[in-house]
């Protein structure tokens, strides 16, 4: 191991099997071969077994700060806890050097019944603190936490974010050499993952190195200097925290727009819909990505099947990627029989067929996979005359520009302000 | 591995304080269950001899004084069994969440194990002065007696907590099979039986000689079966450092399958 890493991985694989009856089958065989000496299958696969991780290399110098990227089930738990210690890898070797401080899950070792106090020091103690060690910077970790009045109260009474706090405060207590987090941070609040961040980055000055799993790139993008990207249990990219992140967006994260871009038609089938894709502003069209920030249109072609009977209403829908309401746009042909008009509600003449461009100005969506759904409707009624459910995703990514995440103030998203062209 | 555990001390000090505290805090009788649960064994046993259900043979002593050795005597080799059997899978999540000295779970369940041990020992004791019973100062030896039982009982709830792991039943099997084991030992009726099979048995169980070279050394102050017991002795400390060998060797892969 070179001199300067903590710790290094080289072709690290871990495989796990299916089938439960299988592997209570191979665990049996495996222990009953390590009592004879002989080696395990630990490097071929068995029946119902798979590669959860394969071939992962990369190593880790003190102060760096390394973020994991992938989609869920792409293995970065399995890395995280082969880098604990917690796995042994079936392939590879892993070599460390210093203490590995794992945050893997909520208060490891936590009784809920104990108080806050006696559960610092059962944490303290399964991170390998003395008591003494422990004593020495216990109202530091109870000022850091911030549970002083709930200290002697039983930790099941805690909030969510009180008990990873707690946890996250007698970790960074714990003066370890690399700090492995998961996605826990997420659980505190805006205010404690800001005194969190900032407590990383005094360890790291210090020399603490840090590996940090989320799927919240703007916090990776923060905390991060490097990162990987693991995509089906290989390693995709490492590199630079700003290009994996872009890497991750446009490759991996575009394969679950790929994936998950299936549309689904909806309404009486009398309008279809072609040709959905959102691309930034200036941007080519084919490209999904867009920069944060930055105004994108969402352009579709469609054409009435049977004659117009009815004042129509284009909808058109942006949503998370598991279907929460992000924004809904709409226009019309004529103002609601009352003559009024939402403000959201532009008023446009339709033909029997033609292209629409929403031009959505200065969004505040935060980089992640969104989808569009696209319906018409007669303007008096609930049923649709034709549409596309998950018509199009598109991926929000990073800003080139930093900077840009601190126009946006309170990072409130406010309705999007927007501008409709049909030819 | 003995390394593990010295240097795992202060955990093993935390998780004993942990169980020690988060048990009794959830029971109204706390540690007086150690006893409960052996005194009733024991007036069980003495009311079915009493009433002429259970005829335990020629034992030489008061049943009662025989059945509180007996049962006290095996009751610490099932505690330790149990407290070892469960060191794995009783840590549940914590070993999908840490990496830690694993022995340190084993030294923690046993820390429990010798704390019921003690209590029970303190109730012969109590028995012995309140009843005015005679001691021979060979007696002295008694507790270290134990120790080879107390290694077996040890060594076996290692391997089981090894497999259990793997295959949840081994823990089933194997505790019913001990206690169907209680009854081919010598605890509540005397070695010597009329029946010619149960006889081999008794003769063959290494168990007989651990237990009744305890009581014997309790009762009359020498083991009446010194070269059975020292051969005893030999296959409890020869399983008990296989079975810990077994565990060092093991643990690690084990426990990812928790």
């Amino acid at each position: 191991m070179s001199d300067r890493m903590v710790f290094k991985v080289e072709g690290v694989g871990k495989k796990f099997c299916r089938s439960h009856r299988h592997s209570m089958f191979y665990g049996t065989c495996d222990v009953l071969r390590g009592m004879l000496g002989r080696p395990s299958h630990s490097q071929t696969l068995r029946a119902q077994e798979f590669w959860a991780l394969e071939g992962i290399t990369f190593g880790l110098r003190p102060g760096e700060r390394l973020g994991l990227l992938g989609a869920n089930g792409s293995g970065k738990s399995t890395l995280l806890r082969l880098l604990a210690g917690i796995y042994q890898p079936d392939a590879g070797r892993i070599e460390v050097r210093g203490k590995i401080c794992a945050l893997i899950a909520l208060g490891a070792g936590f009784h809920p019944l104990l108080t806050g106090r006696d559960n610092v020091y059962l944490n303290g103690a399964i991170l390998g603190m003395s008591k003494r060690a422990i004593d020495r910077c216990f109202e530091q970790i109870v000022e850091f936490a911030g549970v002083g009045e709930f200290l002697d109260a039983p930790v099941k009474t805690y909030s969510s974010g009180m008990y990873v706090r707690l946890a996250f405060a007698v970790a960074v207590h714990s003066n370890p050499k690399v700090l492995v987090v998961d996605e826990i941070l997420a659980v505190g609040d805006a205010a404690f993952q800001k005194k969190c961040f900032e407590q990383v980055a005094a360890l790291n000055e210090q020399g603490t190195a840090l590996v940090f799993v989320s799927h919240s790139m703007s916090a990776v993008e923060r905390l991060c200097t490097s990162a990987l990207v693991l995509s089906r249990g290989r390693q995709a990219f490492q590199g630079k925290v700003r290009e994996a992140v872009q890497f991750y967006s446009g490759t991996v994260g575009n394969g679950i727009v790929q994936n998950g871009a299936v549309p689904e038609p909806i309404g009486l089938g009398e309008v279809t819909f072609s040709n959905v894709c959102v691309y930034a502003d200036g941007g080519a069209v084919a490209d999904p990505n867009i920069e944060f920030g930055k105004d994108f249109v969402i352009q579709f072609d469609y054409k009435f099947l049977r004659v117009q009977t009815h004042d129509t209403q284009v909808r058109v829908w942006v949503r998370t990627i598991d279907g929460r309401d992000v924004q809904r746009l709409a226009f019309q042909e004529c103002a609601f029989e009352d003559q009024s008009s939402y403000a959201n509600v532009k008023i446009l003449p339709l033909r029997e067929a033609g292209t629409v461009k929403i031009k959505v100005l200065r969004p505040c969506l935060f980089p992640q996979t969104f989808r569009v759904d696209v319906a018409m409707a007669p303007v008096d009624r609930g049923i649709h005359l034709g549409g596309l459910n998950n018509a199009a995703l598109f991926n929000i990514v990073h800003p080139r520009n930093p900077g840009m995440y601190f126009e946006y103030g309170n990072h409130t998203i406010t309705e999007f302000e927007y501008s409709v062209t049909l030819s | 591995m003995v390394g593990n555990v010295v240097s795992s001390r202060e955990l093993i000090w935390q998780l004993f304080k942990r169980d020690f505290l988060a048990g009794s805090k959830q029971s109204a009788l706390g540690l007086l269950w150690i006893l409960i649960t052996p005194l009733v064994g024991i007036v069980s046993w003495v009311v079915m001899n009493a009433v002429g259900v259970l005829h335990p043979g020629e034992v030489g002593v008061p049943y009662p004084i025989y059945v509180l050795c007996g049962t006290t005597i095996w009751g610490m080799f099932m505690g330790f069994y149990s407290s070892a059997a469960a060191s794995l899978t009783s840590a549940g999540g914590l070993l999908a969440q840490a990496r830690f000295s694993h022995e340190a779970l084993v030294a923690q369940q046993l820390a429990q194990a010798v704390i019921a041990a003690l209590a029970n020992l303190a109730l012969l004791a109590a028995v012995w002065a309140v009843g005015g019973l005679s001691v021979h100062w060979s007696a002295l030896w008694f507790p270290v007696s134990l120790l080879p039982l107390v290694l077996l009982g040890t060594g076996i709830g290692l391997i089981v907590s090894v497999f259990a792991v793997v295959v949840h039943d081994i823990t089933k099997a194997v505790t019913t099979l001990l206690g169907l084991l209680m009854f081919a030992t010598p605890v509540i009726y005397a070695s010597n039986v009329p029946h010619d099979w149960l006889q081999r048995v008794i003769w063959w169980n290494p168990l007989t000689y651990l237990v009744g070279g305890a009581r014997d050394l309790l009762l009359e102050g020498r083991i009446n079966h010194m070269s059975s017991y020292a051969g005893a002795v030999a296959f409890a400390l020869g399983l008990f450092f296989m079975a810990w060998r077994l565990f060092f060797l093991s643990e690690q892969k084990v426990a990812e399958r928790l």
